[in-house]
This record gives C-alpha cells, structure tokens and sequence, in this order.
C-alpha cells in the first residue's frame, strides 16, 4: 500500500482508470501532456476543453478546469477563454473527426486568426467512438466499418494532412508539430514547446499525434505498434513543421 | 476514491517492478515493448477482468520503458541505486 502509481502531478486519482480503451492512444497523449504541464508548473492557471468524441473521455481527467463542447467547437470556446482571460492557458483537446471534419472550419479560422490557443489533436484514422467508420485521416486502402474493401482514394480522396495544413495558413510566430505515441519522449517535448508558445504569447500552436486505436482496428498488441510505428508515418510525417523559436523559419 | 490500490510487487536484481491491477486494462502494449521479452501474462485479473501482467525478475533489467508505454500508469519501476 505505500507505492503510489507514478502518475503525472496533474492527473486525477479518483476519476482512475481512465474511461479510455485498453491500448488507447489517448491515455498516452494525455500522460504526455499532464507530464508537460507538470514540468512547466501551470496546473493552476490551465483551462482543458475536451471536444465530442472519444476524447470527450478526458472530462474529468486532469486536476484543472476542464469544459466539454461539442463537434469541433472546443477550439472557439478555448478562443473566447483566452480572449476574455488571457492569463489563462487554452488547451483544446480533440480527436481527426472533430478537427478536420465536422470542427475543422473552426481549425481552420482560429489558425488563420493566429489565436494564441494551444490545439492537440489525436489522429487515430478512424471515428472511434461511433464504431470505427471511416474518418478524413483513414489511410488509403484501410479497411474501416464504412470501407469494408478499403479506402478507395478515387471515391472519397486521400487522407487531410492537419499540419502542413495548418503550417501553410498560420502567420509567424505559429508552432505546428506532428508527434507520435510511438515516441513519447518526442511528443512530450512538443507538447511542452506548444504551451511554451502560448505561454510566450506567439501565436497559434498545434500539434498532432498519432494515436493507437486496437479496438476499432481490431488488432492485438503487437500488430498495434506495428501499424503506429510502420503504417502511419508512411503518409503522416513526424516532426515539427514550424516552429519560432528556431531562426531561419519563414 | 474508486482506486483499488492493491499491488502486485516483484523484487529483482536491478530493481522493484510494481502492477497495479486496479488500473491495468490488460492491453498488452507493455508486453510487446520490452526489450528482455521478460513480461508474461499473469494469473492475477485487472480492473476489466483481463488478465494482468508479471515479469521475470531474473531477466528484468528495470528499464521501466513498460511503465512509460502504459496509458494507464499501472506499472512502476524502480531502480536499485
């Protein structure tokens, strides 16, 4: 009884385990970002807005104050928390199907207006939490609830590609990085460089990670790892698209 | 608090090697990454009533990369110093 499980500062104990799958991604995204809020010592001055979908599961997940909205929205509401408190820092969480689906109007805007928000969005390929339909980062070829056969790139097109989406329309001063579970050391530093960017007041920052989904991909341990480390940095690139603290950028 | 915080502790060598079955979903993504394929599924069921994991001390060499690749926290690794 005198072991404590080593978990970030700023999760919550009582809301554990987590209501995530087993070998879900988010949990490790989530760690990641409660280690990166930990480090930067800003548990009491973050506001977390979760967005519809699986990621919604993070509503009682950390110790800060969190606000849940729905499809997308939860980049404008961090907007409007930033706007009439700048003091605080944003974090909007979402999953692919509420950033570049359904929400991705309010992606888009927000990085054009270089809102000084911090937006984490987790690819898992698919819309995990209705079942595992096909999503607009489903890989070419992947076989979801919705494309039995796979993704036929004739049909329904190739895969959104957020960053360098959002890369191409944000001014200076924005942070854009794609990060990976499979590289947890990786994805935190980006994560830690996102909030360093709001907290510097800069501009927009967001990163995406690559995420595990093994109940909706129906596969066991290993063919999950296989699949985030092999088959979806074949067309999501990892690394930081754009960053200001580094000279030479833009 | 909802959190059975019984454990499951295995001494090595290198170091103490912890499961919380409270928190482990029996996802077995721990048992893929470790570099001394020393991780075993265990007797002993987690909080879905999947089974948990053990490891083989004589083997382990407490890297605790398992603990870094849980989305659940549910192992912790210490080593000896």
């Amino acid at each position: 009884m005198s072991t404590l499980p080593q978990m970030p500062k700023s999760w919550r104990l009582e809301s554990k385990p987590h209501k995530f799958c087993p070998g879900c991604g988010h949990g490790l995204v989530l760690k990641a970002l409660g280690e990166a809020i930990d480090e930067l010592g800003i548990q009491d001055k973050v506001a977390f807005g979760c967005d519809i979908g699986c990621s919604l599961l993070a509503w009682d997940f950390f110790n800060v104050d969190t606000v849940q909205t729905h499809h997308g929205r939860t980049t404008p509401v961090m907007t409007g928390v930033k706007r009439a408190n700048p003091d605080v820092i944003c974090i909007a969480y979402m999953g692919d199907g509420g950033g570049y689906a359904i929400g991705s109007q309010h992606l888009v805007n927000a990085a054009a207006r270089n809102e000084k928000i911090t937006a984490i969005l987790v690819n898992n390929c698919n819309y995990a939490m209705t079942g595992g339909q096909m999503a607009p980062t489903t890989l070419p070829g992947m076989k979801t609830e919705t494309t039995p056969y796979g993704r036929d790139v004739e049909q329904s097109g190739y895969p959104t590609q957020g960053p360098e989406m959002v890369a191409a329309i944000t001014r200076d001063g924005a942070y854009v990085a794609r990060g990976t579970i499979a590289n947890l050391k990786q994805l935190k530093s980006y994560l830690k460089k996102a909030l360093e960017n709001q907290l510097a007041g800069n501009g927009f920052s967001f990163v995406e990670a690559l995420a595990s989904c093994p109940t909706n991909w129906r596969t066991n341990a290993k063919d999950t790892w296989a699949f985030v480390e092999q088959e979806m940095p074949k067309y999501f690139k990892v690394g930081e698209l754009k960053n200001p603290a580094e000279k030479g950028d833009e | 608090m909802n959190v059975a915080l019984k454990t499951f502790s295995h001494e090595g060598e290198k170091g103490s090697w912890t499961v919380f079955p409270g928190l482990c979903k029996g996802c077995g993504l721990c048992v893929e990454k470790c570099p001394k394929d020393c991780l075993k599924w265990s007797d002993q069921l987690g909080v879905y009533g999947t089974p948990t994991i053990q490891p083989d001390m004589d083997q382990c060499i407490a890297c605790g990369i398992c603990a870094n690749v849980c989305p659940d926290c549910a192992i912790t690794v210490e080593k000896n110093k």
